[in-house]
């Protein structure tokens, strides 16, 4: 009897510590600062609207704060009406389907009371009791004030109600067992408001909130941990995430953003686009369309101080630099890949060009940009499967998706030509791998 | 090949009036004049060039950038001009098929063009002829592996490739037939 006991206090134990190592620290345990309450903060505000939307009222608040935490993308089939949900995320496990979340009463939120959404928003749980999945960013919207939150709602409720019942989730067992989110969710989600720092600038408190609570920017660019949740030790040090690579966005000179100039990051937030960065495209296209340019311009400062204070994590695949312009004629540089050439000479070039520098616009210059210089293409051959559309600034220039008038082959051909001529390494993709980045996006 | 059918309408429709000025005020130098114009930001210069301005020499074909019938040179650069927004090209030099004859590679592309009878139905062969001449221009005697570099992206349902190739040839070393 008491061996059993003490094996089971081992095994407590054991679990308890395997548990609090994948869990590892907290998105802000970074800055190891001084913490206060928030009411007893000073120096600033953090939370809430910027200053010319305090006076406004809860609704118009509300909005800036939904845009700020991008709710629309995730809770919008493309083609249907905005918030009223359907949208598959095709997960290694099944399709999971977002919710509508108009005030109509049958099929949205309609019934929510404040405390409702606020459950879901802040701890994962839906007014049934059910447990969200945490696809539902609720790990980082807990650090919401409750004020914002109702805004939020309130905004949401002015919205007219839209009837739409998203499809059921198809997920495969144990996944489809929602109530094993209540032990997730212990693990996982911190469950705390946000809590100011006194030892850093009023501006940082402000990009701290906007990054982590409402732009929720980790739930994309920090890698997941065994338990699918963020693993904060390589804090926005990149990812794999819905078929895209996320790039590093830590401080880290070399692979993340050490080297970029605050008028790169703003230019890139503002407007999807950042001179010899590239453009912004697949979900960050989203998340700058919908969200990032209706920010206002003093919490995309706020936002890029904030970025900025991230310590360095080194992504080990990407170059230490980016490869310089490839030689103007076609003749020079890498003679790789044949086949891949024809097709960039039939499909790309006109616009691209054969160094790299886009005869016609930078928005379309490859060269210095992340995607070519991927040793594994992610993002290059997702861009020429889907396009990409940028609609920052006016008359911005946008590619068209080839997914549809190119094979798997070919679009692997002119990948691998493509990181070959402009990026610093060749990948090696194969036409499986282009059909696997199809069915990763197919929604 | 896809063929999306584009028309002003649509583009029109798919501008924001709310949050931008439907039409500003463009000025563009095209053929070596100066030519002033209202015109949404996002405007393609094919359009501009076709429906405002009344050049319809350059021709619509695929509205996707993968036909190349819509090529002019911007900067002495073959470029697609079914998808540039207008305001990417405000000063800069824009060449269209009207005045590309009074180029010296233009012209001999042009010359050559006849004397080999390269056209059959014609609707390609502007923008055949805009990139031949770009060709010309930056690499005054192409080989094949310069042809198909620089014409990969021109096609020509009649299939005339055979010919373009010769008169790229004879426009270079100026042979007569």
């Amino acid at each position: 009897m008491r061996i059993l006991a003490s094996l089971v206090v081992i095994a407590i134990v054991v679990v308890a510590l395997g548990v609090w190592i994948i869990r590892g620290p907290s998105p802000l345990d970074f800055a190891g600062g001084t913490k206060v309450a928030l009411a007893d903060y000073r120096a600033g505000k953090p939370t809430g609207v910027p200053a010319k939307l305090e006076k406004a009222g809860i609704v118009e608040r509300g909005e800036y704060l939904a845009k700020a935490a991008d709710c629309m993308v995730c809770h919008t089939k493309p083609g249907e009406k905005e918030y009223s949900g359907g949208l598959g995320f095709k997960l290694p496990f099944g399709t999971l389907y977002s919710t509508n979340i108009t005030p109509d009463k049958e099929t949205g939120i309609g019934n929510y009371s404040d405390q409702d959404f606020l459950n879901a928003v802040q701890h994962g749980k839906r007014h049934d009791g059910a447990r969200l999945y945490p696809a539902m960013p609720y790990t980082s919207y807990t650090y919401m004030t409750d004020e914002d939150v109702l805004a939020v709602k309130a905004y949401l409720f002015s919205l007219p109600a839209v009837r739409a019942k998203a499809p059921e989730n198809t997920l495969s067992f144990p996944f489809n067992q929602r109530w094993a989110m209540i032990f997730w969710s212990a693990v996982f989600n911190p469950d705390t408001r946000f809590t100011p720092d006194s030892s850093k600038s009023p501006e940082w408190n402000r990009g701290a909130y906007l990054a982590e609570a409402l732009a929720h920017c980790g739930e994309c660019h920090t890698p997941r941990n065994l338990g699918f949740a963020l693993d904060n030790r390589k804090k926005f040090g990149g990812a794999i995430t819905a078929g895209w690579r996320t790039f590093n966005i830590s401080s880290d000179k070399a692979t993340g953003l050490g080297n970029w100039r605050d008028e790169d990051l703003i230019s890139y937030l503002s407007l999807g686009h950042a001179p010899g960065h590239g453009s912004a495209s697949g979900p960050m296209g989203e998340a700058v369309d919908h969200s990032f340019s209706q920010f206002a311009p003093e919490d995309i400062r706020s936002i890029v101080v904030y970025l900025r204070s991230v310590p360095p994590v080194l992504s080990p695949d990407l170059p230490a630099t980016t490869a310089p312009v490839a030689p103007a004629s076609h003749r020079d540089g890498v003679t790789a890949d044949a086949r891949g050439k024809k097709v960039f000479a039939s499909a790309c070039a006109s616009c691209h060009g054969w160094s790299g520098e886009s005869p016609v616009s930078p928005m379309a210059t490859l060269t210095g940009t992340w995607a070519v210089n991927d040793p594994a293409a992610t993002n290059v051959a997702q861009i020429v499967l889907s396009g990409t559309k940028r609609h920052t600034p006016d008359g911005a220039l946008s590619m068209p998706a080839f997914g549809n008038a190119y094979t798997d082959d070919e679009i692997a051909a002119v990948a691998n030509y493509v990181t070959a001529r402009f990026g610093t390494k060749g990948s090696k993709l194969t036409a499986k791998d282009v059909a696997e980045l199809r069915e990763q996006t197919a929604e | 090949m896809i063929m999306v059918t584009r028309t002003f309408a649509d583009l029109i429709a798919v501008s924001d009036p709310s949050s931008k000025g439907m039409h500003m005020a463009t000025t563009l130098t095209i053929n070596g004049e100066t030519k002033s114009f209202d015109a949404p930001p996002e405007m393609p210069l094919l359009w501009v060039l076709r429906d405002i301005l009344g050049m319809t020499g350059t021709k619509f074909g695929c509205g996707i950038a993968q036909c190349g019938a819509c090529t002019v040179h911007v900067d002495g650069k073959a470029v697609r001009s079914c998808v540039l927004p207008v305001s990417a090209v405000e000063n800069r030099a824009i060449t269209t098929i009207e005045h590309v004859g009074n180029t010296p590679s233009g012209a001999k592309v042009q010359k050559a063009w006849l004397d080999l009878e390269v056209i059959q139905c014609g609707y390609c062969q502007s923008g055949q002829i805009m990139a031949a001449a770009a060709l010309l221009a930056a690499t005054p005697n192409p080989d094949d592996s310069d042809i198909d570099a620089a014409m990969a992206g021109n096609i020509c349902r009649c299939g005339t490739y055979v010919r373009i190739r010769e008169a790229i040839k004879q426009a270079a070393n100026g042979r007569q037939s």
